[in-house]
């Protein structure tokens, strides 16, 4: 479904806010390459598993996620709040045109991995498709949920979260958790991508700007810096955009999607599950 | 004046007046990516002016000026309370908004767009003539008591409210003007390419004012004025880089190793048509970002200048 | 002991502020003679700040009315309270940073010299470009008295951000100045100051009752507030506790008895 996608993205979004208080505007393209390496990998590899296929392109993304990282926001003092937000502009751009040159500019067609089946359940129809990305999405964001939330290193990207100074106190490389936070956004991203691809059956260099932007509205709708929130609210908005969509036609969909977002922001900005940020 | 500069110009021209309509509400802390939605929503109403209702060009702008300031009030009432982040995206969220009822309103064209707007040939007189306006205002205002208690708010909201300043009503007066700048640079535009569609304002054109601004430097209204020319020139200048590269005498590439392939290399990519120039274009944010995060020009930055041409001002 | 009844300028009465079930002001009465220096001490968290915050509206009361010179404030925002000449200064020093100290001291200035919305706007476009007007001259010189007196004249160009501690507070204390109050309410003005610098700011505190200033102060440095002040109000857990002149307080049990485990020494 529509909504795991953006829950994915969601979750990546919300996690590098947290510990850089940052807009990633160019996690929208991460979510692109991922489809596209995810392309390649099965293209060139006929016959490939399919859980290979993600698991490739979740670990390209995630390093192209750090290289992202390293290039266009570390170097970014944060003195001026807004120099990081044009940073992650130019990366898009560059990501993007990148894509365009390297892979041409029109949709491409995912070859089919798997025999579709169509099951009709409770009147609705489901292809075992959308079954398998809804799951493996599922799969994905709960692992990650319980690696921040259990493991050492979870710990380590919380504790960033909330202070870096207290964190570095405690003895924890602050840099370096930062750099594994983008790696695990991008890989969630990257597989995403595959599954949107997988599921579409199409890709585009531009599919990146739309999730980017309907990422960010469910990270404010659940609550920034908050995972679980990012999860519920990716599912949220994916349900109210196939609904609006079905009922309202497509271009009011995305007028929808923003006046949930300008609601949000007048009536409960900490959103839905409340921010793990404090404000500045 | 040759057609093609003169369209560079008014189109450059036309940047810098967004970039000042984002730099009013700015001054007072309040980061507004709809600067675009107001440009639309100034384009559609000076439009429905001149081609609805027949009126002269001058009575659309004015027109455009003060409805879209409005607007930006009633958009600035709720903005009040919302700060930072929270404030980009609620503005994002209008700009959107416009997108959506240029594209459905039928009255204006739905999404075949708002066509046959008439043509204004001395956009170039208006525009230019606009920002000297702008100019004199914000460097009266830089140095009044209304200027000094914008910046004061933007400093501390809460300090400057203890200090006498009526913090309300001076948000929504600056949100307002910024949207009464953008209108009539919304309403120019229209006129000059007598077209315009939903896509015409739309996020992409929100952010790059937020680029020009950012790039430009936002401690002065000088900031926003050369980051907008030095962004939207900047294509222009990359293809009169690669214009002259052609002057470079074959013996010179023979004499590199690969260089001819070098040469091709950055030829391709100084080619302004196509997705390679964005590419140069979003490693000059980041260089840019990089080397000099407060922009261009800043505050101190203007004032050695000035005090370079005129060494005998008192301090 | 009864006071020679002189002219209340400030009066509040049954001050009331609750967060959730905690009274951070529980029915504070307080009377402020005019011309006098009226101290506010009490321990930690005893409700100081919040009462400071009522006063200059920062912070909304429950209930309790506040009454400055015949004037009701509590329906009215900080910025009416100021243009009624309340001015205050904040603990934790809350200065415009990035603007020079002349011109943090010029927004106080603001509302005096505030015509309309439209003469400010008017002015932008009409007069002289580039050029400074004479009524900016006026504040300009105006500011720099007051700089003058507090003794920072120095360091009028120096962007705020970049001064020493002390100098700080002075500043906040300039800029509070040029509201032109009657009633000036300093929150912990010699919070981190040496004896050196506190005995300054006592001198200062001293000239601007002599230009005809009321002054309400919170205050921990006990030597301070018992030399200077004509009145002292104790609150302790949002209540008063005690009221009277510095030698009254002193003598009080009841007083000594809050202060026990604190380290200030009466």
């Amino acid at each position: 479904m529509l909504g795991a996608s953006y829950a994915l993205v969601a979750i990546g979004y919300t996690i590098i806010f947290g510990v850089l208080r940052l807009l990633h505007f160019a996690h929208g393209e991460v979510f692109m390459f991922g489809a596209f390496i995810g392309l390649q990998i099965v293209l060139a590899w006929s016959g490939v598993n399919i859980y290979l296929a993600i698991i490739f392109a979740m670990l390209g993304t995630g390093v192209i996620g750090v290289i992202v990282a390293l290039i266009a926001v570390r170097p970014i003092s944060s003195k001026y709040p807004l120099a990081p937000l044009i940073s992650t502009i130019g990366a898009t751009l560059i990501m993007q045109n990148v894509a365009v040159s390297v892979f041409g500019g029109e949709n491409q067609s995912f070859p089919e991995t798997m025999d579709p089946v169509i099951y009709s359940v409770a009147g609705v129809t489901v292809s075992n498709i959308q079954i398998f990305t809804l799951l493996m999405s599922m799969i994905i964001m709960v692992a990650l949920w319980q690696f921040v939330g259990r493991s050492k290193t979870g710990r380590a990207i919380r504790a960033v979260a909330e202070s870096h100074e207290t964190a570095a106190l405690m003895g924890v490389n602050v840099g370096r958790t930062v750099l594994i936070t983008f790696f695990l956004a991008s890989c969630l991203a990257g597989a995403a991508g595959v599954l949107d691809g997988v599921k579409n059956s199409a890709v585009s260099p531009f599919m990146g700007l739309e999730v980017a932007v309907a990422g960010l509205v469910c990270m404010l709708l659940g609550g920034l810096g908050n995972i679980f929130g990012a999860m519920v609210a990716g599912f949220i908005l994916g349900l109210v955009e196939i609904l609006s969509a079905a009922y309202l036609g497509t271009s009011l969909r995305d007028l929808f999607t923003f006046v949930i977002l300008i609601l949000i922001l007048l009536y409960k900005p900490s959103g839905l599950f409340g921010t793990r940020v404090v404000d500045d | 004046m040759n057609p093609f500069i003169e369209s560079l110009l008014v189109f450059t021209g036309i940047h810098i007046i967004a970039a000042m309509s984002f730099y009013m509400p700015f001054k007072t802390g309040q980061v507004s990516l709809g600067q675009a939605g107001f440009m639309g929503v100034g384009a559609y109403a000076a439009g429905v002016i001149t081609v609805k209702f027949g009126l002269p060009y001058p009575v659309g702008l004015i027109f455009a000026g003060v409805f879209t300031g409005l607007i930006g009030i009633c958009v600035g009432f709720p903005a009040l309370r919302i700060r930072g982040i929270y404030l980009l995206l609620l503005t994002l969220g209008f700009a959107q908004i416009v997108q959506v009822i240029a594209l459905t309103w039928d009255y204006t064209g739905a999404h075949d767009g708002f066509q046959g707007i008439p043509y204004q040939e001395n956009t170039f007189w208006y525009v230019y003539g606009t920002i000297i306006i702008l100019i004199l205002f914000f460097s009266r205002l830089e140095n009044s008591s209304l200027g000094r208690a914008m910046v004061s708010i933007h400093e501390d909201e809460e300090a400057a409210e203890v200090m006498g300043i009526d913090v309300v009503r001076i948000k929504l007066l600056a949100f307002g003007l910024g949207a009464v700048i953008a209108g009539v640079a919304g309403a120019m535009f229209a006129h000059y390419t007598t077209y315009v569609d939903s896509r015409s304002f739309g996020i992409l054109l929100g952010v790059e004012i937020l680029m020009f601004c950012v790039v430009g430097g936002v401690t002065t209204y000088w900031g926003p004025i050369l980051g907008a020319a030095f962004l939207s020139l900047l294509p222009e200048g990359l293809r009169t880089l690669r214009d002259l590269m052609e002057l470079i005498p074959l013996a010179v590439t023979d004499a590199i190793p690969k260089g001819d392939e070098i040469y091709d290399w950055l030829y391709e990519l100084l080619d302004f048509e196509n997705e390679k120039r964005l590419i140069v274009y979003g490693a000059v944010l980041i260089i840019m970002m990089i080397i000099r995060p407060q922009g261009l020009l800043t505050n101190k930055t203007v004032r050695q200048l000035m005090f370079w041409k005129r060494p005998s001002r008192d301090a | 002991m009864p006071e020679a009844s002189t002219h209340c300028t400030l009066h509040a009465e049954g001050l009331t502020k609750r967060f959730g079930g905690f009274y951070a002001l529980r029915d504070v009465t307080i009377d402020v003679q005019e011309g006098h220096i009226h101290a506010v001490i009490g321990p930690n968290g005893a409700g100081k700040t919040t009462l400071f915050n009522a006063l200059s509206g920062t912070l909304a009361v429950d209930s309790g009315e506040i009454t400055f010179e015949n004037q009701r404030l509590e329906m009215l925002k900080p910025y009416r309270r100021t243009a009624l000449g309340i001015a205050r200064t904040f603990q934790n020093i809350r200065l415009f940073e990035h603007m020079t100290v002349i011109e943090n001291v010029m927004v106080g200035a603001h509302s005096r010299s505030y015509s309309a919305l439209w003469g400010a706007f008017s002015g932008a476009v009409l007069h002289r470009p580039f050029a400074q007007p004479a009524v900016e001259k006026t504040m300009r010189d105006r500011a720099f008295e007051l700089l003058d007196f507090m003794g920072l004249g120095q360091k009028m160009d120096e962007n705020a951000e970049d001064l020493a501690y002390g100098e700080r507070r002075r500043l906040e204390i300039a800029r509070a100045l040029a509201i032109e109050p009657r009633l000036l309410l300093l929150d912990e003005p010699a919070a981190g100051m040496n004896p050196n610098e506190t005995h300054e700011l006592d001198e200062h505190i001293k000239r601007i009752r002599d230009r005809g200033v009321t002054i309400v102060l919170v205050e921990h440095d006990m030597n301070l507030v018992m030399g200077i002040s004509d009145q002292i109000t104790v609150l302790n857990f949002g209540e008063k506790i005690a009221e009277g002149s510095p030698s009254t307080i002193q003598s009080d049990p009841v007083v000594i008895e809050a202060y026990l485990g604190e380290e200030e020494v009466l």
